[in-house]
């Protein structure tokens, strides 16, 4: 194959792209290390908490600040969760699919997905502007505005809001196979059966 | 439209959207928000903001990837050689001999992990090719390594049972101590088969190891040291009431890491990948029970359940005539859906009915937990067979076959149980009735 130079609006282009799409995977994988920070203060904290009961003392706000981190984890994992095809979904009919009628369902699959993670994303920033504007506190022994917490989850839906449109618009627009698709197969080809319970 | 209409209409919704491939999660929630835009009086926006948070803001759910990041660790450790050099030496003359290591591995890995998936894979990376070696039936060996896997889950700890104890609203600590009679039960009818087969099929038996003498026996059995002292570490810590299911699941990452750095097999990748792949997994579980929560709350307005609540009543089945009904139901669910969804739809739907009908949560858990267990195996999603089936290189359907006769001792123990709820109840009563 003989290489054609390329013209500099394409490359321009080609260039623009991958900047976007390293700036994307940084930050589903950014967001991704957080939730894994999240979920190595929760270990933290228990152990902190037991040890300190051996002492006769207590690790003020343990609790309350082990459910924060635990709905951080959940949410600040989604994108990355999602882009690894490891948000679990039924296979079993749209396997049977033909390539043509695959592509249609994963674009209908992506169309209702970033619809409903639109509508969840815009609910929870209402949740979060109205524990912020009505100056709402957290109900234990930690004493802080609620909308601080609450914030990941809506960082959280927001960013798996942007990783399905990416795919969506992948799928669409680019014509490529699904990554969460290619990912998974990849894992199982690995041998890593870690998805499964 | 009467209440069951709009349940059937729902019903119908969440299987297209489920079998269209729209994430479990997603589909779940959706079917909330089509119920409360169309039959319900109550702004849906608040209702799942406040369900989505209320969900996983929870200091109980906090156990669950902890537990999860246990089962990762362990995975990557050389738990399985030790487990199978350990138990091997004692199995020799057993009717069945080394087929039983599978069944005790299972147990004993089931009381670390609790997950299905990773106990049958970690058990199944050493079982599969030394029994080959030593002449063992293949079929035989896969049919205990996807039975005896799903034990990961009836033995606490186990991910299935926080799923169900966070989503039903139950005690971890009870639901966990309820799983232990009857897991003892599952193993022993796992191993009665066993020896039963290869009473019955001598000529299928390779030849007989050369004995071992009890000195032998015991220096094997210093590898299982590590592991018996993470079970009473962990388990123990919860029965004795010393520790919450949280903090124990914590002791548990930090005896993990312990035993996988005395083992030689902590490293940076190691930790990083434990980590990752833990967060994937409880953030995949944490989503479906966000999404199941306010599926929960929009049915709760719509009255659906109490409305098969009633039905139920009205009809007035007997509690067999229920049992058996539901046994059918979620073998055919388990053929396509996974355990989670599996459990937070009965929590969402079923559990009202349940109540109703007079059966405790916590007996009802452990019902459903064997259901799991029986999809694990039941083609053409169970995940056991899908991971034998890839170590193995065997056809599917042949992994499934080999694992009918697993399948049939797991009916057994609901039966069991239906007839005996005393198994489930008996041992949470006396442990937690002075508490």
């Amino acid at each position: 194959m003989t290489v054609l130079e390329t013209p500099p609006q394409l490359a321009r282009d080609a260039h623009r792209t991958t900047v976007i799409r390293s700036c994307l995977d940084g930050l589903y994988w950014g967001s991704g290390i957080l939730a894994a920070v999240s979920i190595c203060a929760v270990c933290l904290l228990m152990l902190a908490q037991v040890a300190a009961r051996e002492v006769g003392m207590q690790v003020p706000g343990a609790d309350d600040l082990t459910a924060w981190f635990c709905a951080a984890s959940a949410f600040l994992a989604l994108a990355h969760t999602f882009k690894q095809g490891e948000l679990i979904r039924v296979g079993l009919a749209i396997e049977q699919l033909g390539a043509r009628g695959r592509r249609l369902a994963e674009l209908i699959a992506l169309g209702i997905g970033a619809t409903f993670c639109g509508v969840m994303t815009w609910w929870l920033g209402v949740m979060v502007f109205q524990s912020w504007s009505f100056g709402d506190q957290a109900q234990g022994v930690l004493v802080i505005p609620l909308w601080i917490p609450q914030m990941p989850t809506l960082i959280g839906a927001a960013i798996l809001t942007i990783a399905v449109l990416d795919e969506l618009l992948l799928v669409a627009v680019f014509g490529r196979e699904p990554s969460y698709v290619t990912a998974e197969r990849d894992r199982l080809a690995r041998g890593d059966f870690s998805e499964g319970i | 439209m009467s209440a069951l209409a709009i349940g059937a209409l729902l019903l119908v919704i969440l299987c297209v959207l489920l079998a269209g491939g729209l994430w479990v999660a997603m589909a779940l929630a959706a079917v909330g928000w089509i119920a409360m835009q169309l039959f319900v009086n109550a702004p849906a926006g608040p209702n799942l903001s406040g369900a989505l948070w209320g969900s996983t803001a929870s200091w109980t759910l906090a156990a669950l990837p902890l537990f999860v990041w246990m089962g990762e660790i362990l995975y990557r450790t050389k738990l399985s050689e030790q487990m199978f050099t350990g138990l091997a030496p004692w199995l020799g003359r057993v009717p069945g001999r080394l087929f039983h290591v599978n069944v005790l591995s299972c147990g004993l890995f089931g009381s670390v992990s609790g997950s299905s998936a990773a106990t049958c894979a970690t058990v199944a990376k050493i079982g599969l090719p030394e029994l080959k070696r030593r002449g063992y039936d293949e079929g035989i060996a896969l049919g205990t390594l996807a039975g005896a896997g799903t034990l990961g889950i009836l033995i606490p700890p186990s991910i299935i049972m926080v799923v169900y104890a966070v989503a039903a609203e139950v005690s971890i600590i009870q639901i966990f101590i309820a799983g232990l009679l009857p897991s003892l039960i599952v193993m022993a009818l796992f191993s009665g088969y066993i020896a039963v087969w290869a009473l019955l099929n001598p000529g299928r038996m390779p030849p007989p190891e050369p004995p071992t003498s009890w000195r032998e026996k015991f220096t094997a059995a210093r590898e299982l040291v590590p592991c018996l002292l993470l079970v009473v570490g962990v388990i123990g810590a919860i029965i004795a009431g010393y520790a919450t299911a949280t903090e124990a699941a914590a002791f548990g990452v930090a005896g993990s890491f312990l035993l996988a750095w005395i083992g030689g097999s902590l490293s940076w990748a190691a930790f990083r990948d434990s980590l990752m792949g833990a967060t994937r997994l409880s953030c995949m579980i944490m989503f479906i029970l966000a999404g199941a929560a306010f599926l929960t709350v929009a049915m709760g307005f719509t009255g659906i359940p109490r409305a098969l609540a009633e039905w139920v009543a009205w009809l007035n089945p007997s509690p067999y005539a229920l049992i058996a009904i539901l046994c059918v139901v979620y073998i055919l669910l388990g053929t396509a859906l996974d355990g989670v969804s599996m459990i937070v739809l009965t929590t969402t739907i079923v559990l009202p009915m349940i109540q109703q009908a007079g059966f405790d949560l916590i007996w009802f858990g452990i019902f459903i937990v064997l259901l799991v267990e029986i999809a694990e195996v039941t083609p053409p999603v169970g995940f056991n067979l899908f991971v034998l089936q890839t170590m193995s290189g065997k056809d599917s359907m042949e992994v499934a076959r080999a694992a009918i006769p697993f399948f049939a001792m797991l009916v057994i123990a609901i039966i069991l149980i239906t007839i005996f709820p005393g198994i489930v109840t008996w041992l949470p009563q006396v442990v937690m009735g002075n508490r």
